[in-house]
Formats: structure tokens, C-alpha cells, sequence
């Protein structure tokens, strides 16, 4: 692949924070690090010209492994978070990172809404199918029947179809990669960026936890994932389409940019206040005349 | 202070507040100072409810359990309402055939009331009128038994109708030259039935009609908040609708969130983004969001709560009032870190308050809850207009000038070792070294730390700003009321009144009425307005002096009381409290203290 020279913006380096990572030996955090730095990079997005916001979970020991404006909230909450900082200057991406567990469970409410609302905001799903940080707990979306820390019987409930649900809320941008293919996940993450303008892009990130989860390894999904673009698939086919490709995971499973769209205008472009406003909210602190307002109260 | 009070009672969707409504916009035309009040069930159509006005040519902040004029859309006012009618009152209904139990009408005659039943369904179908006319009817019947001028009321219904065509405006005229017209005629007859209010006094006429929730929307849009979230809760609610509303105007990002947790998350985004945002909810919500405030806390952001009480524990009682959540405020969340809690009393500092809260969530970087309830969110004032010239836009240690942006470290972010604990701010997108907001326990750039030398120096550097913050918050307020009937003879306090939030319109009013036991006698009112970092000099001084401290409360425990205690050691024992869902009423409170108030010698 030809990597294109850059002579301007950032470069790696920009990113670098002297922090040393702490995951585990070959834990897919650390495709996902180097992927979205290298977007960022290749974006020509300065490293103050961007907000990154981490939920809790191992990726979120993440949010000091870095250099750029971030912050590291609660477990499960960090997409109204980062839709309260972008709606406050759209001027910034913002990109919001969180797990299984906490997008799936606590923080599936935000999730839901994030969508239908479509904020003009990134989601990286760090995908490992279980509770890392918290020593390997079931989430919503590890195996039915797999022995996990506090199931030794593993669930009785069965596994949340994520692309399926994710689908039902009618999403303009939903792609998947895997931790391991670090040049296409870096692709990935730059569409995804780039959809900001559009709405809500939701990345899935299948990544190995080595572990916790024994069933999706690192090996299994090397196997199993092809890029399904290079194979032809139009990402602005019918969105029926693109679930059921989604979806079926049964024999292989595919990743790339699997549906967008881009005729449904982002959750700030449908509020009317601020239609043909040149300043952002962030702009705008000062006091405001209310003498109109009691006029009509008199 | 001469005071008359009229109430409204029907069924819900029945029109009981538009009358309300339009009787209180005509008084103050008039010349008079209004206190509106509403007691509601939580449902939509059908429960019980009612809209209370006491009407004064002097300042009025209160109710009375008891009203002048009684007016029963259906029959059970008449059952609920009729114990509060005075001596002498008035009663209007339209329930055909209505009879009240022998022993009822005995007391009514007794009591010299007048019950005057109003034939609406008769009057609109003489007239040709539409059954919604009847809540002009009524009104027509109650301006004139005020006696207040006819042409007043046509030329309020003139504007408010106006833009929807003449014939419309000549029908209600009509309906309301029936009304005086069957008022007249009912007054010519045996019973007396016209209420005396005092002679009028114009200086009312350019004040507002304001609810304690418009007041608190216009002081959050003055004061800059640029978005504003919150989810559904009564009392909350009307604050909400209020900007929500305006938002064409204001150009505000208004987000009715998915649930309180995002409410507090989506505020917390923006104003770490460096807007100014707020979010407001009653105590279950206020519930949810507690973790965020945490999370405000140890990442130091600027953030505003609006916590608008109701009873609780559980859903309690939805839609009516308490001060039970002062405990909650002060003491929510998990961890130890620096907030301000004030809350709010009238109108007047609902729209003084905001910018203020603004101020120091940015000066001090750190969570401020704001506090109101039912009864002052959904209270009707009558305001002057605020003076625009006081509020001040302070952003703190916020760093915006390009030169000074270059000069920052990643480190100074948390610095601990910034006096007063509070150190630079800047944000996202400022060309400056880059830090991180930090959830889990870090040193000076936002990096975790966990060592015990890093969590002693930033739990001290954090709660460093409680002592910043006390230090320049102000001390309670002491209120006493010039009167010449109050002949004070000497200097130390006979009486000390202590007190927080709403209760302060209803001790001011009683003060004002001077009270046989207030004369010849210095009695006060300490108003508390900042509540954490409670502050306590002055009244540790004031109560050194005072011959008799009395606490008044809307709650069960006394819980400004009991913050005092435990920041100061006093416990005030004498406690008039109360926790029925209602507000302190005038003449309920009086009696209170009167029972409670010692003559000495």
C-alpha cells in the first residue's frame, strides 16, 4: 500500500505522550491506539484541534497513552458527554471511545438516542466482548453458554445481535473493523471522522482480550474477517442490505464501511436556533439583553 | 397590610388557570401586587385543582389558608373549598339546584357568607355563546364584585384576543357586560356580596407577571448559558418549556434528553467545552445525576444544577412543594469535593442568582447547585423589571489570550500547588499544550496517579476551593421591616427568625403586617441564600444577642437547622416545620410564631 507523504500537520509524533500503555500482551487496545493517532495524523487534525472523550474500561486507560485535548469520564456515559462538547463548537471532531460492556449495558439508553438523535459525533466501540477491566465478565455481547468470571455456566441470557439492533435505529454510518488490521481500521476511522458533518458514525471494533475472552481471539477473528468493500460492497446500498451482511457473522465476518449515508442532516443542523449562526455556543458566553422577554411580561 | 384572596377551584382543563391568569393581569393593570399560587394533582385532565391570587396595594408574598372570594367551577369546591371561605365572603358557582347540607348552611348564615349561584349554561345560550365563554363569564363576575373598572377588563381581553377578529372580541364583551350584569343585580339584593380592596397604586402597574420558573429561564439566557437540558420532572418542568420555548429567540441549544444522567452528562460535555450550559430536575432525577456531579468534581468542570424540590421519598407528591432536599444537595455524590449550593426565595434573585451561579461554577471550577421548589416555580409574582446593569459575566482563571495560551503547561492544569486550589483553565481546541479531563485520581496534566503523595496533593488542591469559596461567599441576609408601628427601643434582637428559599415571601409579608408581637420589639429575619459552604459568623452573633431564635422549615428534619449545628455546633431548638406538600400560609404561620414567640417583661 502507498503510504501518502505528508509535509504538513501533524505527524506520530504529535500524538506521542510519554505515558507507558499498561494493557496486556497482545491486547487489541493497542491496533486501536495506533489506528486513530494514524487517522489523525493522515487527517491533518492537529492534536488541539480535537477532543477525545473515554468511557471506563480498559480502553479508557487509554486517555493519558496519548497527547491531544481528552477526557476520561463514567462507565457507560460518554456519548452525552461528548454530544454536550461538540453541540457546544462544532468546529472540533469529536470522538467518543467505549466498550462492550458499558455501550451495551449501563450506557445502552445514550446509545439508542445517540443514534436516533444522530449527533455529529465518532463512537469507537472497543468491542472485546466482555468486562475486561473488571477481570471478565459476561457482557451483553460475549457467547451465550461461555464460563465467565461470575458465570461459571455461563449467561442464561442469550448474546445481544449488535448489528442487528444497531440497524433497527436507523444509523447513517456504521462500519466495522478489527484491532488487527491496523492500515484498514486506520481507513475506517477517518470515514468515520469524516462523517461528523453527517451525524453518527458507529465504528465496531472486534478486538482480542487475551485474556479474558477465550472464544473470539485474536487467531479466530484474523480468520474470519475480510474486508467486504474490497469485495465490492457499496456502503450506500439499501440499508437491508447492509444489515444482513452485518449480521451474518456465521461463516465469516465483514468488516469495512458497511452502511452510510449522508441525505439526513446531524442533530445541530435540524435545530433551528441555529440555523445561519455563524458562532458557536462556545463563542457566545456573554450577557444577554432580556428586555424583549419582560416587555411581554408586563 | 390590607389583603383580600380570591380562589378559583375545578377540575383540571376546566379553565380554573386562565382565569386565574387573566384576574391576576387585571389587578396589576389596576394597581395592585398579586401572589398567585396553584394546587394541582398529578394528572392531566379531571383532579381537582385550584389557582389562589392575594391581592395587596403593598408588596405580597404569600397566601392564606382562607379566601374573600371563593369561585366553584363544579360542585366539589363547594364540597372541598368551603371551609376556607372568610366571615363574610363569597361564594360563586354554577351547579344547578346546588343545597348544602342543613348543618353546613347553618354555619354559612352564621358566618354571614354569601352563596351566589351563577346560571352560566343560561346566560350562553341567551347570548348564543360557546361553552369556553363561560371562563369570561366568570371573570366579568369577579371583576365586578372586586369593583374594578369594566372597561379595564374588555381592554385586556381586546389584547389578548384581538388578533383573531372583531367578531370574537364582541362576543366576549357581551358575555362580559352579562356578567356585570348579573353581578349588579345579585348586589342589589339582601346580601352583600362586593369585597373592599384598598385604593390601587399605579407603581404596580409596570411590574411583571412572573412565575419563580420565567424568572430563573430569563436570569439563565441573561446570564449566557448558551444550552440547556433537562428531562420532564415537575417542578422542574416549567423552567424547561420556558426556555424551550424562547429558543427561536435566544438561539439556545435546547436538548430534552433521554433520561437525567444524560441531562447532567450533555451539560457536563458542553460546559468542559467551554459554553456555558445548565441543566435542571427535582430530587429523583437530581438522584440519577450524582455520579456526574462526582465526576464534576474531581475533573474540576464548571457545571449548574437546578434542583427544584417536591416531597419525597419516591415519587412522593409530584406536584406540590417541600425544602427536603437540602441534605441532598450538600451531602449527594460519592467522594469528598468542593460545590455551592444557594437557592433561590422570589423572583427577584431567581433572576439575580443565575448569572451568579455562573460565575462561581467558572471562578471556582467546580459543581454549583442552585436550588428552588414548587412553590417558587410555580408561584406568580409581581416583579419589577430587572436592572440589566447588575450581573456580571466572571469566567475565573479561564485562558483565552493567544499570548498566555503559549505560555501554559500541560501541568498547570491541576496544578496543586496553585493558591486557593484553583488553577488556569483552558479548552479544547486552544492552541496550548494538551491535558486531560481526568476522571480516575491524576496529577498536575490529567495523567493517572495513584501514588498516596499525588491523592493527598490533589484532594487538598481540590477542597482548597471550599475555603476559596467561603471565603468570598456572602453571609446570610438580615431582614427587618421599617414601621412605624414597630417602635424598636432597643438594639439587640428580641426575635430572630431564621430561614431559607421560599419561606422568606411569607415571613417578610408577616413582618410587614407587624404583628402585636413584634411591636416595641426588634425582631428579624436571617435569610440564608448561600448554603455550602455554610457560613455561620453572623448568625453565631446574632444569636448571642437575640433573646429567641425560631427555624422555619418545609421539611420534617429541620435540615438547615441541622447544617448549622454541624458546621457551628448551635442547635436552634425552637422549630416551627412543616411537610404536608404546602407551603407556609400567611395567617398559619403567624399563628405559629405567635404561639411560639415569649413575651418577656
Amino acid at each position: 500500500m502507498p503510504i501518502p507523504l505528508q509535509s504538513t500537520g501533524p505527524s506520530m509524533k504529535d500524538y506521542h505522550c510519554a505515558t507507558q500503555c499498561s494493557w496486556c500482551d497482545g491486547c487489541g487496545d493497542y491496533g486501536i491506539w495506533t489506528a486513530i493517532k494514524r487517522a489523525l495524523v493522515e487527517l491533518h487534525i492537529e492534536p488541539t484541534k480535537t477532543l477525545m472523550c473515554f468511557d471506563v474500561g480498559c480502553h479508557g486507560n487509554g486517555s493519558d497513552k496519548l497527547a491531544g485535548y481528552r477526557f476520561h469520564g463514567l462507565h457507560g456515559r460518554v456519548i452525552p458527554f461528548a454530544a454536550g462538547a461538540k453541540l457546544s463548537n462544532m468546529n472540533l471532531p469529536v470522538i467518543a471511545f467505549g466498550g462492550d460492556g458499558a455501550s451495551f449495558s449501563e450506557g445502552i439508553g445514550h446509545f439508542v438516542h445517540g443514534i436516533r438523535s444522530n449527533y455529529p459525533i465518532t463512537f469507537i466501540l472497543h468491542n472485546n466482548a466482555n468486562y475486561g477491566l473488571t477481570t471478565g465478565q459476561a457482557s451483553s455481547l460475549t457467547w451465550q453458554d461461555q464460563p465467565m468470571n461470575t458465570a461459571p455456566n455461563g449467561m442464561p441470557e442469550h448474546t445481544l445481535n449488535s448489528m442487528d439492533f444497531v440497524f433497527s435505529l436507523e444509523p447513517t454510518f456504521v462500519a466495522r473493523g478489527f484491532s488487527g488490521n491496523i492500515p484498514q481500521l486506520t481507513q475506517i476511522f477517518k470515514a468515520a471522522i469524516e462523517h461528523q458533518k453527517h451525524g453518527f458514525a458507529f465504528v465496531d471494533v472486534l478486538q482480542a482480550c487475551p485474556t479474558y475472552n477465550h472464544f473470539a481471539t485474536h487467531e479466530y477473528l484474523l480468520e474470519k474477517c475480510y474486508d467486504a468493500n474490497t469485495e465490492g460492497h457499496d456502503p450506500h446500498c439499501e440499508a437491508a442490505k447492509a444489515r444482513a451482511l452485518a449480521m451474518d457473522s456465521s461463516k465469516r465476518i465483514a468488516t469495512g464501511i458497511l452502511y452510510q449515508r449522508e441525505d439526513v442532516p446531524n442533530f445541530y443542523d435540524r435545530l433551528k436556533p441555529r440555523e445561519g449562526k455563524k458562532t458557536q455556543c462556545v463563542d457566545e458566553v456573554g450577557k444577554v439583553d432580556v428586555g424583549e422577554f419582560m416587555e411581554e411580561l408586563v | 397590610m390590607p389583603r383580600i384572596s380570591l380562589k378559583i377551584t375545578g377540575a383540571q382543563g376546566q379553565g380554573v388557570n386562565s382565569v386565574g391568569e387573566i384576574c391576576a393581569k387585571g389587578l396589576k393593570h389596576a394597581g395592585y401586587c398579586v401572589f398567585g399560587y396553584r394546587e394541582y394533582m398529578s394528572l392531566i385532565k379531571g383532579g381537582h385543582s385550584s389557582y389562589q391570587l392575594d391581592v395587596s396595594d403593598q408588596k405580597i408574598e404569600s397566601n392564606e389558608t382562607t379566601v374573600d372570594i371563593l369561585v366553584a367551577f363544579n360542585h366539589h369546591g363547594l364540597e372541598r373549598n368551603i371551609n376556607e371561605v372568610k366571615d363574610g365572603g363569597i361564594v360563586i358557582h354554577q351547579t344547578p339546584m346546588w343545597k348544602f347540607s342543613p348543618e353546613i348552611q347553618k354555619t354559612l348564615t352564621k358566618r354571614n357568607i354569601a352563596v351566589v349561584y351563577l346560571p352560566t349554561e343560561d346566560i350562553l345560550k341567551k347570548i348564543n355563546g360557546k361553552p369556553i365563554l363561560g371562563n369570561v363569564l366568570i371573570t366579568s363576575v369577579v371583576w365586578t364584585l372586586l369593583g374594578r373598572d369594566i372597561d379595564d377588563l374588555k381592554g385586556l381581553v381586546r389584547a389578548q384576543f384581538g388578533h383573531k377578529g372583531e367578531e370574537l372580541v364582541k362576543m366576549n364583551f357581551t358575555c362580559i357586560d352579562e356578567g356585570v350584569a348579573f353581578t349588579k343585580s345579585a348586589m342589589s339584593g339582601d346580601v352583600d356580596v362586593s369585597a373592599e380592596l384598598p385604593p390601587p397604586k399605579p407603581q404596580w402597574k409596570n411590574h411583571m407577571l412572573i412565575t419563580g420558573s420565567q424568572a430563573m429561564g430569563l436570569g439563565i439566557i441573561h446570564a449566557g448559558c448558551r444550552l440547556y437540558v433537562g428531562y420532564p420532572m415537575t417542578p422542574a418542568s416549567p423552567l424547561l418549556s420556558f426556555i424551550a420555548d424562547e429558543q427561536n429567540r435566544t438561539g439556545m441549544v435546547i436538548k430534552q434528553a433521554e433520561d437525567e444522567i444524560t441531562a447532567a452528562q450533555v451539560m457536563s460535555g458542553a460546559m468542559l467545552m467551554g459554553t456555558r450550559a445548565a441543566t435542571g430536575t427535582s430530587g429523583g432525577g437530581f438522584d440519577l445525576m450524582t455520579e456526574t456531579l462526582s465526576l464534576n468534581g474531581i475533573i474540576e468542570n464548571p457545571s449548574v444544577f437546578v434542583l427544584a424540590q417536591r416531597p419525597g421519598p419516591g415519587t412522593g407528591l409530584p406536584t406540590w412543594t417541600a425544602q427536603g432536599d437540602l441534605l441532598l444537595a450538600i451531602g449527594s455524590s460519592h467522594g469528598e469535593f468542593a460545590r455551592c449550593v444557594l437557592s433561590v426565595s422570589d423572583a427577584q434573585d431567581c433572576f439575580d442568582l443565575m448569572p451568579e451561579a455562573f460565575n462561581l461554577a467558572e471562578e471556582f471550577q467546580t459543581p454549583v447547585i442552585v436550588m428552588t421548589d414548587k412553590q417558587t416555580a410555580e408561584a406568580l409574582f409581581t416583579q419589577a423589571t430587572y436592572d440589566q446593569k447588575k450581573a456580571e459575566i466572571r469566567r475565573g482563571k479561564l485562558v483565552t489570550a493567544p499570548a498566555e495560551l503559549k505560555k501554559l503547561k500541560s501541568t498547570d492544569r491541576y496544578d496543586p500547588t496553585v493558591k486557593d486550589g484553583i488553577s488556569p483553565r483552558w479548552l479544547p481546541g486552544a492552541d496550548a499544550a494538551t491535558f486531560c479531563s481526568q476522571g480516575d485520581e491524576h496529577n498536575a496534566d490529567g495523567t493517572v496517579d495513584e501514588t498516596s503523595a499525588n491523592a493527598i496533593a490533589q484532594m487538598e488542591k481540590r477542597m482548597k476551593k471550599m475555603k476559596a469559596l467561603e471565603r468570598v461567599l456572602p453571609e446570610p441576609e438580615l431582614l427587618e421591616v421599617k414601621n412605624e408601628k414597630l417602635k424598636v427601643k432597643n438594639d439587640d434582637l428580641d426575635l430572630l427568625i431564621v430561614s431559607w428559599g421560599s419561606n422568606k415571601g411569607v415571613i417578610m409579608d408577616i413582618l410587614s403586617s407587624a404583628p402585636s408581637w413584634a411591636r416595641d420589639r426588634r425582631v428579624a429575619y436571617l435569610h440564608y441564600t448561600y448554603l455550602w459552604p455554610m457560613k455561620t459568623a453572623k448568625l453565631e452573633k446574632l444569636m448571642e444577642s437575640a433573646k429567641q431564635t425560631i427555624l422555619v422549615e418545609c421539611n420534617h428534619g429541620g435540615q438547615l437547622g441541622m447544617v448549622i449545628k454541624m458546621s457551628c455546633g448551635i442547635d436552634i431548638k425552637e422549630k416551627i416545620l412543616k411537610y404536608d406538600g404546602r407551603p407556609f400560609f400567611y395567617d398559619e404561620l403567624l399563628s405559629n410564631l405567635s404561639k411560639l414567640v415569649t413575651r418577656n417583661p
